[in-house]
């Protein structure tokens, strides 16, 4: 009933379109409001980077488009509307994606953290668990309790990636760390947030991160109660001058940028494109004064070290939760592996289902 | 013993933290529902208060002004159903979910530009005598305002309702419009009143969420718990005293669910989660048996509307 009502409310009203000297059309789906401050905001600022970068483009969004077949409708109306590069940009609209590229071949889908393509159809993603390693490893230097707190959405396994990164990173600079998972069961719910930042807290984290729309919440409930924050989606600290330590954020504005060419020059290729620290698609946020310049310096080297790949987030060994070993010593967790991820491993403390 | 005590406090004290929004809520409706008007438009209320208090303590500095737009927001929203009910003869039922969509698609329209602001907080009672109470201060002093102000209300509301002339009134409209009128009074006016009433409640529930409790503005943030509360009308049996117990089982569950976790109790997360819908449920149903003839004190008057419903 909620989602009918929200689709009727954002098809009808809040389809917006922006108008430019216009060649190339393109057009950006989000599941979320763009003004999250997190996942779709990130989206919404690589839309606008495109507008300010690319003389011949108009944009059109639209916000609030739930998974299902809803976004099918959505985006066969922007196709006729001489849309050429759509940008489906929840993990879940990537079946329907699929099934309207098969119609529409001589239009270009650019899917936002898929593993499947087809002709028409490409994913683009960052590794953006690499900065929450490095997060991690600024909070476990950090940490006088060694308790991390991570508030978690759902269980898919972009979270789990960033909840493994961010213990691994921890506890490579402090054996000792564990980090305790709360889910929320939901992308936004800022009252859950908080009141989960708060049963951590009082459970003893002085570290708190999470994986939901907005960081805003759990990193304001932190402050107030005199403890660090890490950051995710999007830079926070201006909600905690004493407790910031550092948070991993997106940059999709150039990734898209250079999608959009390739299709427009025909260069485009079907494939998984990822970006990285290195490719700045995802990015470490300035420190906060809580880190200590020794301990900026030590995360920084890391930076480097994954940058020039002699250091891996996925090497081996990778532990189960139950200590069993998942990724043998020598082995590293290929792509695919990393992005069907379906475990938490040692020192995480929460249950997967 | 002493770290028992000490969680079994922390649980107590956040129950009421998640309580206060729904507790707000529930006195409004429960005030709404004994004039004889059911109000399904409470989600949006809140809504548009939330998003009206934090735009305007965003906009001046002044948390508290926040607060009172809030409570205007939710009365002007009010107004919509009152007119479509009273004015119109318009299905309750309907106008209230009008009333719904309406405050959730104004609030997130008016709402975007305010995302991202930091607001001034109303501040709590840290540095005040309470946080010196040993024991207990540690747990008095993060109370904040709308707690206590939510917590204060319940004494006035039921002062007013069950010891004043106007209050008998209120309730015989709730129980039978022709009684009201007969003693020469208009039930409209009082219907008009706690329609109105219900929105002030609702949109300082919305505030006590943004201004108060998150500091932060985000579309769709009551996230269901308007409907929640009006299923906890029921629960509280139109009696403001029992909204305190049902809006706090409603506060507990939600906390104990987030606690549990921290815990690492071996439960999966996704029946913890059903935790807040499940423990109120079940004591309606524990707490109904028996209660079924009498209506567990249901005002006469809102039968009609679920009879009748054009």
């Amino acid at each position: 009933m909620k989602k009918a009502i929200r689709t009727l409310l954002a098809t009808s009203i809040l389809a917006i379109s922006v108008q430019a000297a216009a060649e190339t059309k393109v057009g950006f789906i989000y599941v979320g409001p763009k003004s999250d401050y997190g996942y779709n905001y990130a989206q919404e600022q690589g839309r606008i980077y495109l507008e300010e970068h690319m003389d011949d483009v108009e944009t059109v969004y639209f916000e609030n488009i739930p998974e299902n077949a809803d976004v099918q409708r959505v985006m066969e109306r922007m196709v006729r509307s001489g849309v050429e590069v759509v940008f489906p940009t929840s993990y879940g609209y990537l079946d329907h994606a699929l099934k309207v590229a098969e119609k529409y071949p001589d239009v270009h889908f650019a899917h936002s953290g898929g593993l499947k393509t087809s002709d028409n159809l490409m994913t683009y993603f960052a590794e953006i668990d690499q900065a929450m390693y490095l997060a991690g490893v600024a909070a476990g230097l950090t940490t006088g309790t060694n308790q991390l707190g991570f508030i978690a959405a759902h269980p898919i396994p972009q979270v789990l990636r960033n909840i493994n990164a961010f213990t691994r990173g921890a506890q490579s600079v402090n054996p000792e760390v564990t980090t305790s998972v709360i889910w929320t069961s939901s992308w936004s719910d800022p009252t859950r947030e908080a009141e989960a930042a708060e049963a951590l807290i009082s459970g003893g984290a002085d570290v708190l991160t999470g994986h939901v729309d907005s960081p805003i919440n759990y990193v304001q409930v932190a402050e107030r109660r005199g403890v660090y924050s890490v950051g995710y989606h999007a830079d926070a600290s201006q909600f905690a001058p004493k407790g910031w330590l550092v948070g991993a954020i997106w940059n999709w504005g150039p990734m898209m940028v250079n999608i959009v060419n390739s299709a427009k020059d025909g260069s485009w290729k079907s494939e998984h494109l990822r970006g990285d620290l290195l490719t700045e698609a995802a990015k470490l946020s300035d420190f906060g004064s809580a880190v200590s310049e020794e301990d900026q310096q030590t995360v920084l080297d890391r930076r480097e070290a994954i940058m020039n790949e002699e250091l891996q987030v996925w090497a081996g060994p990778v532990f189960g939760q139950d200590g069993k070993v998942i990724v043998k010593e020598g082995d590293t967790m290929t792509l695919e592996e990393t992005e069907k991820m379906d475990f938490l491993v040692q020192g995480v403390q929460g249950r997967l289902k | 013993m002493e770290y028992f005590t000490t969680e079994l406090l922390t649980l107590l004290f956040a129950a009421l933290r998640s309580a206060t929004p729904v507790l707000a809520v529930v006195l409004g409706e429960a005030m709404t529902q004994r004039s004889g008007v059911i109000n399904l438009g409470v989600e949006g209320q809140m809504l548009l208060g939330a998003m009206t208090g934090f735009a305007v303590a965003s906009v001046t500095g002044d948390p508290w002004l926040g607060v009172l737009a809030a409570c205007f927001a939710g009365i002007a929203l009010s107004m919509v159903h009152a007119i479509l009910v009273l004015g119109c003869g318009a299905n309750q039922i309907a106008s209230g979910v009008a009333v719904l969509v309406l405050g959730s698609g104004l609030s997130a329209y008016y709402g975007t530009p305010f995302v991202g602001d930091k607001i001034d907080t109303l501040g709590n009672l840290n540095h005040t005598f309470v946080s010196d109470i040993p024991m207990l201060g540690q747990f008095l002093g993060p109370i904040t305002p709308t707690v206590l102000i939510t917590l204060l209300a319940i004494p006035a509301i039921s002062i007013f309702l069950f010891r004043t002339r106007t209050g008998l009134r209120w309730r015989s409209t709730g129980e039978s419009q022709d009684i009201t009128r007969n003693l020469g009074h208009n039930p409209m006016h009082y219907q008009l009143a706690a329609i109105a009433f219900g929105g002030l409640m609702s949109g300082f529930a919305g505030a006590a969420l943004a201004v108060d409790y998150t500091a932060n503005w985000v579309e769709g943030m009551t996230a269901g718990r308007g409907l929640v509360a009006v299923g906890l009308v029921i629960v509280a049996r139109w009696n403001p005293w029992y909204a305190l117990p049902a809006a706090l089982l409603f506060g507990a569950s939600e906390a104990l669910n987030l606690k549990l976790q921290s815990w690492g109790v071996n439960i999966s997360p996704y029946l913890l989660a059903t935790l807040p819908y499940m423990i109120p449920l079940s004591v309606l149903m524990l707490s109904y048996r028996g209660l079924r003839a009498s209506g567990g004190g249901m005002p006469a008057g809102l039968r009609v509307v679920f009879q009748s419903a054009r």
